[in-house]
């Protein structure tokens, strides 16, 4: 993001210490995400070392930060099927599914058990609109993915 | 469980406040109208799943470990290009 009149602002986070960041570049949640309703506002934190790994920042809370891989990284063909009230929500048109990457960052949230493999939440991606950074954890209609899709995904659900 | 059926049009009712109506047989899916207290939270099952994930997501304790195991998904025969 471009650095304009607005001073940068500095925030606490789980994993990074300090962090500055623009005010143009957070990201709103109106209705948070499901367990987190009351956490609106999120950062994307990238980092050259941790790439493809996008990092989730809660602005109200330093503690919270979820890591992502971003869905087509997770599964190179994942295709959304959002509903039109997630749509209407986030004020993409309706009748067609935004493309990810030109109308929409889409991330999957990761999650990492004891002696398991990590698992990616295909079924409910993080979608945030590019042009408002409007966004929501929009479950999606009839998806052939699971909330728990173990990483790396099996072949032919990426096809 | 119990098992009724029921037509486009028609209710059920749960207690004395509930009432769920199917709205619309669909062929994939049906549309269903649901009128209930605030007080009763109604919500898709997904939610809660979803919900109980972003929990136990939140719990991550190290970023290294998790950059150790997705190097080694990465690198290992099956991993992809990306």
């Amino acid at each position: 993001m471009v650095t304009t009149q607005t001073p940068p602002q500095r925030c606490d986070t789980r994993y990074f210490g300090p962090v500055d960041y623009d005010e143009q570049s957070v990201m709103l949640f109106p209705d948070g995400i499901p367990a987190f309703e009351q956490e609106q506002r999120f950062l994307a934190l990238r980092q050259p070392i941790n790439e493809p790994l996008v990092f989730l920042q809660s602005l109200a809370n330093p503690n919270l930060c979820f890591a992502t891989l971003p869905a087509l990284s997770a599964c190179p063909g994942y295709q959304l099927s959002m509903a039109p009230e997630d749509l209407d929500a986030l004020g993409l048109e309706a009748g067609r599914q935004p493309a990810i990457g030109r109308d929409v960052l889409c991330l999957a949230i990761l999650s990492l058990e004891e002696n398991a493999p990590p698992t990616v939440n295909l079924l409910a991606p993080i979608v945030v609109n590019l042009h408002t950074l409007c966004g929501r954890q929009a479950i999606q209609t009839d998806s052939p993915y699971s909330h728990r899709e173990v990483l790396p995904l099996r072949e032919a659900a990426c096809s | 469980m119990l098992v009724m059926r029921r037509r486009a049009g028609e209710s059920i009712l749960i207690g004395e406040d509930i009432e769920i109506q199917i709205i619309h047989i669909g062929e994939s899916r049906i549309k269903i109208g649901i009128t209930a207290p605030k007080s009763v939270p109604v919500s898709m099952k997904e939610v809660k799943l979803v919900g109980q994930e972003n929990l136990a997501a939140a719990q991550l304790r190290s970023v290294a470990a998790l950059r150790h195991l997705l190097d080694r998904l990465i690198e290992g025969p099956t991993g992809g290009e990306k």
